[in-house]
């Protein structure tokens, strides 16, 4: 057992100040620690372009090429950097820019001047060399061919890979033509390809993805190391990174997506009723049998026997079953009791997940009352100045409940047979599920315990009874901090890591909370005139896209001073811990 | 838009070698949008002696958009379906350029014709039949061109009829026409 949780006396200071202090501050700290570089990143619509600069920067400072070029290069390698540079290193530039459909034209002014007409092969007439253009690769049309080309591809969603027009050539059409020529007559169509081409760094790119909320708030996060990892974006959403649904640790993915649908479609009702009940064979409703004789009768009037679900008539009766067909009994009760079994299982693991959830919901009411505790508490003449600790166990309690109730989603697919069935003997899987276990009714316990005393009516004790409960709150939260911290270890190593199949894995433990995303920082507008990519995108571009503003400013979460502030105190303060949107949604 | 003004001069520069190349493309109807393209089946191949034809169809933006073209004629042909005719070849999907013209369209679904690719097919039949039971898929191939393909000589019909007539019970007389690939000579043979 582990040494601060073996009962509840242990982390009752109360009696001594020093020690208290000296463990709130060193607790409150470590979290702290933690906060280098942010690792995940708001990119919006206006910090786009500044977003994908510095990795455009470095591809073009290494193989010394032009802006255009570079985002062909990163394109085509999915704005991996390194993977390009690996490329570069492996198989040697002429291979890297043949691949990806570069062409750097060194001879570009001889050409097309030479000739004072060209015959373009496409629309085959004859045109004024100054009305068409070659491009790189050498392959020279008239202009109104190149901007039909440019026109079908965009609108094909080929925008950005739009080869040139000669058959077999694979080269990537340069950017400035493709703006050139087409913002002549079809500006629209010039501004939807600079915005295909600027959002490709978060379509092609596995590091940024849009958010997921609806409506869509407009903006992508980015990570910067690790892709499995829970985040909040600045319009409020948390989710998964990986998989773009609500943040769900402990559980995989994968166990939460067949978590979500099991829930959902309740299949297990379905299965229950499958197996006991039989339809009336005259109104087909569905009948269970209530008693031990197997002739029974639905509520329409209508009696049949059990066993083989057929009307009865004549030839059925109280002592004789002549003429029915009962001999699969058997067959029917084993599969019977497999259903219940897993029913019940299922309705185990659900009934203490949506309890948590339900406590959850519940608790999120607990906010308004405790603010206005802490109201009455600060008019008060008292010593006690500062109630942060009871917000910072209060969001505390939110987070771990959230901890809980996916543990057992966890636990309904880490010890049944659905996911893992050959992966562990009977026995491993006893000896690891008590190990789990054990950590999970810790957890729960510390839980409760917290929540009991958040709902103390601390307003109104004397200033030595609300210091014992600021230590027991400060107590309890650094505690269940940790067991929540053991548990994610635990499943990482020896849960999950054990096993052979290794596509399930979780998004790390954060004491402060699921990371919000902090905003990209840009200093950008003066760079932006000079690269050819214009500001346009600053404009509402018509297609949706400020719609999408509108739709995200009513969900967008007003930061309260009382909690976000003051994530980086070091005066024992905030976990700087998050609250989930739909809680301040509700606010 | 379709570039009608290009079409026209396609057009006329496919009939000036017709002679040579035997592949042509003329209007099924006046707009220039339904056309009627026609190849002769390659020597050497189950398709030689054949001539296949091909509806095409031009979308909005030709050329910048493929053509869409499917045979009219039935033929055995794994990249082909034998229900619908449709074509599985690359130009005429991702791989289509504005510098392809129908003429040069048609000159590729003449060497598909050539060399079958049954790792891509679009009639999994006949891409079984291919790779497993070559020498039927020969003569299946042949006997379709001999049967659809071929508008000159007689059609396998008469062929039939005609040995039915000689007294032969008329389902071996099929089998064994489609067995030598339509040639009536060597059916009587065998039946002989």
């Amino acid at each position: 057992m582990d040494d601060y949780a073996t009962s509840d006396d242990d982390y009752h200071y109360s009696d001594q100040d020093d020690s208290v202090d000296g463990f709130d501050n060193d607790d409150q700290d470590i979290p702290l620690l933690s906060s280098k570089a942010p690792s995940t990143q708001v990119i919006t619509k206006e910090s786009l372009l500044a977003a994908q600069k510095e990795d455009l920067r470095r591809v073009m400072d290494m193989l010394s090429v032009r802006e255009q070029h570079a985002r062909t290069l990163l394109i085509y390698h999915r704005w991996d950097v390194e993977k390009l540079f690996q490329v570069y290193v492996d198989k040697g530039k002429a291979y890297l820019f043949a691949e990806a459909g570069v062409s750097v034209d060194e001879s570009r002014e001889s050409g097309s001047s030479v000739r004072s007409s060209v015959l373009c092969e496409i629309c085959i007439e004859d045109v004024p060399s100054d009305e068409a253009t070659k491009m790189d690769c050498g392959h020279c049309f008239c202009n109104g061919c190149w901007t039909e080309h440019f026109i079908v591809k965009i609108n094909e969603g080929q925008s950005k890979r739009i080869r040139c027009m000669a058959h077999k050539c694979n080269s990537i059409c340069d950017e400035a033509v493709v703006r050139t020529l087409l913002s002549r007559q079809h500006p629209d169509m010039a501004e939807k390809y600079e915005r295909f081409l600027l959002e490709s760094y978060i379509e092609d790119n596995k590091r940024v993805k849009w958010c997921p909320s609806t409506p869509h708030c407009g903006n992508a996060i980015r990570v910067e190391d690790d892709e499995l990892c829970e985040v909040e974006c600045s319009c409020g959403l948390q989710f998964c990174f990986s998989c773009l649904s609500e943040a769900h640790s402990p559980c995989s993915c994968l166990m939460w997506e067949l978590w979500a649908k099991k829930c959902k479609d309740e299949s297990e009702t379905v299965n229950w009723i499958t197996v006991h009940t039989k339809p009336c064979p005259k109104c087909h409703k569905p009948v269970e049998k209530n008693g031990g004789c197997n002739l029974v009768s639905c509520i329409c009037g209508q009696a049949f026997c059990w066993l083989c679900g057929g009307a009865t008539g004549r030839e059925h009766t109280w002592s004789s079953i002549a003429g029915h067909s009962c001999g699969r009994y058997k067959e029917q009760e084993k599969t019977a009791e497999r259903a219940k079994r897993d029913l019940y299982r299922y309705m185990h693991y659900h009934n203490r997940y949506k309890a948590h959830t339900d406590s959850f919901k519940l608790e999120s009411k607990l906010k308004e009352t405790i603010q206005g505790k802490i109201a009455i508490s600060e008019e008060k003449d008292s010593t006690v100045r500062d109630y942060s600790w009871v917000n910072n166990g209060l969001s505390r309690l939110f987070r771990s409940r959230r901890v809980l109730s996916y543990s057992y989603a966890f636990a309904f697919y880490m010890f049944g047979d659905e996911l893992f069935k050959d992966e562990m003997s009977e026995a491993q899987r006893e000896i690891k599920q008590n190990l789990f276990e054990d950590q999970q009714q810790q957890l729960e316990a510390n839980v409760e315990k917290l929540s009991k005393i958040l709902e103390e009516p601390f307003e109104t004790f004397s200033d030595d009874k609300v210091m014992e409960i600021r230590m027991q709150i400060i107590n309890l939260s650094t505690i269940i901090d940790k067991l929540c911290h053991k548990m994610y270890e635990c499943i990482e190593n020896d849960l999950l890591g054990s096993l052979h199949l290794g596509i399930h894995s979780i998004a790390p433990y954060k004491s402060k909370g699921i990371e919000r995303a902090s905003e990209l920082s840009v200093c950008w507008n003066n760079k932006v005139n000079n690269t050819g990519v214009t500001a346009e995108l600053d404009r509402p571009s018509g297609s949706g896209s400020s719609e999408d503003n509108s739709g995200c400013s009513s969900r967008k979460r007003a930061r309260k001073e009382g909690l976000g502030g003051g994530g980086g105190g070091s005066d024992g303060g905030f976990f700087d811990l998050n609250l989930p949107a739909e809680f301040v949604d509700r606010n | 838009m379709i570039d009608f003004a290009r079409v026209q001069k396609e057009l006329v520069e496919c009939s000036k070698d017709a002679e040579g190349s035997g592949i042509k493309v003329s209007p099924k109807t006046d707009n220039l949008v339904l056309l009627i393209g026609t190849i002769p089946g390659p020597l050497g191949t189950p398709y030689e002696g054949g001539v296949f034809h091909i509806d095409i169809t031009l979308p909005d933006g030709y050329p910048f958009e493929p053509p869409k073209m499917q045979f009219a004629t039935k033929v055995w042909h794994p990249n082909i379906s034998s229900q619908s005719g449709a074509i599985c070849l690359d130009i005429l999907k991702d791989q289509w350029s504005p510098a392809l013209t129908l003429k040069t369209a048609l000159l590729s679904v003449q060497a598909l014709l050539s060399a079958p690719q049954p790792d891509d097919p679009q009639d999994a039949v006949v891409a079984q039949q291919y790779l497993k039971d070559y020498q039927t898929f020969v003569s299946t191939a042949r006997y379709w061109t001999e049967s659809f393909a071929k508008a000159s000589s007689c059609g396998i019909e008469d062929k039939v009829q005609k040995l039915v007539e000689m007294g032969f019970p008329e389902a071996q007389v099929r089998s064994i026409l489609e067995a030598v690939g339509g040639d009536e000579n060597l059916a009587l043979e065998r039946l002989l």
